[in-house]
């Protein structure tokens, strides 16, 4: 039925080994040079068939927490959702199509949220649908200025 | 005397059906024959389907909603094969319907006989023709079903999921086809009865008990076809051409009987050419010549691929636009290729009936699209390896049945049709167990994530999810886990 063998073995090594086999000294490091790539196109680059996206975002949290960096990542998720999603930008007008692309986007979003950040990425989401950001807005990264005022970094 | 000519005639009479089986399938209802129905598949048969391995449930690439496809990117490709594979199945299910609608027609023609089988003794046969009224009933529900998910795979944006649901029509297109072959048989054994009671047979106990037989002999594979579990559909197959082989040597011992209760001879000749028209629609004619060892030229014979389909010897047995539409499927992985070789098999008639599965040679086998990768992806592990077959699981969570019932998953799309089958480690794994997670604060359990996007979605767009956003969103997160997107039916275990 299926080749692929994501689950199978030690993937945690797997996953670290071929973070480090490509340069980059943690997952983080890895998923921020490529700041507009899916999950699964990340999953993709360091295993088409041993590792999954999940398995890769599963790292992120994990390094994000103890960094104290959670926030950076929620906003960095969000920006990987949109474009996906949204790859022509924020839609000029809310038609019921695009309504469903930018409800997919946040939905799909919400789940990839840690409970500590459930609450705020609720707001943040309300706050994106009552003042809309301007038609074609598409955040590159996690320091996109409309993001950060939405989703503050927390004290460290 | 007389009845040394009679025998004479009935030979003469057999020997010439047996020559109708060597002309090329007449241009109506058969069952296997495919004409293009669409305009648009001929443009899709001149892009050719990708071939070599390629993985089926694991797009490539990033999931980008791209809006401008180009044809020669993976995902053009992709949608052009999902886009073939569905025209085919949409070919395949008007095939099978000529055939349905056509016997549906010959059932209530022998209702109303009563001059023949509804006649004198219609008590005892009529029922009978109920019979095959009843599992004519199951295949047109199949039928209907398998359009419907053909239209909702038609509908989804994602193009694995497109596919998958397709798959999820396959066994049901394979039940209704298999079920229509075996009917049509059933359906010439009442018209021989039919015909002998219109010509005054008057022994009606020993065809009963010759009925009876042959119900007995078919009902197995019928109650497996319209069981719909994958598994015995796939016996069924496997062993329809010898129960095929077998029901045409049990007709030919019914019609010998039939003559020789009819003693004139002006009788005897009517009722062989009865037979010969009766046979003339189903897969039966093929294997009429079966009861003379005086056919031996038939015996031998190869069957080969050839410009114009299969050829058992100078006999077309299925068309090039059959094997092309099936070859479609098979690579898609909607139908068998153990469905596929059994029709064929049927078609080509005698030659094949007794023989093993891999009797079908193997350039007729490829023709149809066997291969490597789709031998892998149909091996269901259980008889395979003699392992046992990773149990299956809810991809839509079953907690939430209603919740998935108001948003269209009911009939042949609720949620039992949306299992996968996971081997543990996998299954533990997204289920938040085993401790496999690498961060605290996300917990990533399955049900919990996937019930989490669509309720926040949903409440984000303000009304009710429809099915295929709910399929988008739920696609999208298959990917992410790795789930194959190959759905089998809950059982209820």
């Amino acid at each position: 039925m299926s080749e692929d063998r994501s689950w199978e073995g030690n993937w945690k090594a797997r996953l670290y080994e071929r973070v480090r086999e490509r340069g980059y000294d943690s997952i983080t490091a890895f998923a921020e040079t490529r700041p507009t790539a899916s999950l699964v196109a990340l999953a993709e680059e360091l295993g088409p068939d041993d590792i999954a996206g999940v398995q890769v975002f599963s790292g992120l949290v994990a390094e994000a927490e103890r960094n104290h960096q959670v926030t950076r990542l929620v906003r960095g998720q969000l920006v990987r959702e949109l474009c996906a999603c949204l790859p022509n930008g924020w839609p000029a007008v809310l038609d019921d199509a695009n309504r469903f692309k930018v409800a997919k986007a946040l939905g799909l979003w919400s789940s990839l949220t840690p409970t500590t950040h459930e609450e705020c990425v609720r707001k943040a989401g309300d706050a994106l649908l009552a003042s809309p950001p301007p038609p074609g807005w598409c955040p590159l990264g996690p320091d996109d200025e409309l993001l950060r005022a939405l989703l503050p970094d927390e004290e460290v | 005397m007389t009845s040394a000519r009679s025998v004479l005639l009935l030979a003469l009479a057999l020997l010439s059906t047996g020559c109708a089986s060597w002309a090329p399938p007449p241009g109506r209802g058969m069952n296997l024959r495919y004409t293009p129905h669409e305009a648009a598949a001929p443009t899709v048969a001149s892009t050719p389907a990708p071939e070599g391995p390629r993985r089926l449930h694991s797009r490539r690439g990033s999931r980008d909603a791209v809006t401008a496809v180009d044809p020669g990117s993976e995902e053009g490709i992709e949608r052009g094969s999902a886009l073939s594979a569905h025209l085919a199945f949409r070919g395949a299910l008007d095939d099978v319907s000529v055939s349905t609608r056509h016997l549906s027609g010959a059932l209530s023609r022998l209702e109303d006989s009563h001059g023949g089988i509804a006649g004198k003794a219609a008590g005892l046969f009529v029922p009978h023709v109920e019979y095959g009224a009843s599992q004519l009933r199951w295949m047109d529900a199949e039928l209907a079903a398998a359009t419907r998910l053909a239209h909702a795979a038609s509908e989804v944006e994602d193009v694995d999921m497109q596919l998958a649901l397709l798959r999820l029509a396959g066994p049901r297109l394979e039940a209704a086809m298999l079920g229509s072959l075996l009917l049509a048989a059933w359906v010439d054994f009442l018209n021989l009865l039919d015909v002998a009671f219109k010509h005054g047979y008057s022994a009606v106990e020993t065809l009963l008990v010759d009925t009876d037989r042959w119900q007995t002999r078919m009902e197995p594979a019928m109650r497996a076809l319209a069981s719909r579990e994958p598994g015995q559909v796939e016996a069924a197959a496997q062993d329809m051409p010898a129960l095929m082989g077998h029901l045409s040597s049990e007709f030919n011992r019914t019609a010998e009987r039939l003559h020789r209760g009819l003693r004139n001879v002006e009788k005897v000749m009517l009722l062989a050419q009865l037979v010969e028209m009766v046979t003339m629609v189903s897969a039966m004619r093929f294997s009429l010549p079966a009861m003379r060892p005086s056919a031996p030229a038939t015996l031998g014979v190869g069957m080969v691929v050839g410009g114009d389909g299969v050829m058992v010897g100078t006999r077309l047995v299925v068309s090039a636009e059959w094997v092309e539409m099936m070859r479609r499927l098979v690579r898609a992985g909607v139908l068998s290729l153990t469905t596929v070789s059994a029709a064929v098999r049927i078609q080509a008639g005698q030659v094949m009936l007794a023989e093993a599965y891999d009797a079908l040679p193997r350039g007729v086998r490829e023709a149809l699209g066997d291969g490597p990768e789709v031998r892998g992806m149909r091996v269901t592990g259980k008889a395979g390896a003699g392992m046992t077959e990773p149990p299956r699981h809810h991809v839509l969570p079953k907690e939430f049945r209603e919740w998935f019932e108001k948003r269209g998953f009911t009939g042949e799309m609720d949620i039992d049709q949306f299992c996968v089958r996971l081997e543990q480690a996998h299954h533990q794994a997204i289920h938040g167990g085993g401790n496999w997670k690498l961060g605290r604060t996300w917990p990533g359990e399955w049900n919990r994530m996937i019930m989490k996007a669509l309720q926040d979605a949903e409440s984000r767009l303000g009304r009710l999810l429809t099915r295929n956003e709910v399929l988008e969103i739920v696609a999208e997160r298959m990917n992410l886990y790795k789930i194959p997107m190959n759905f089998t039916r809950w059982d209820g275990r």
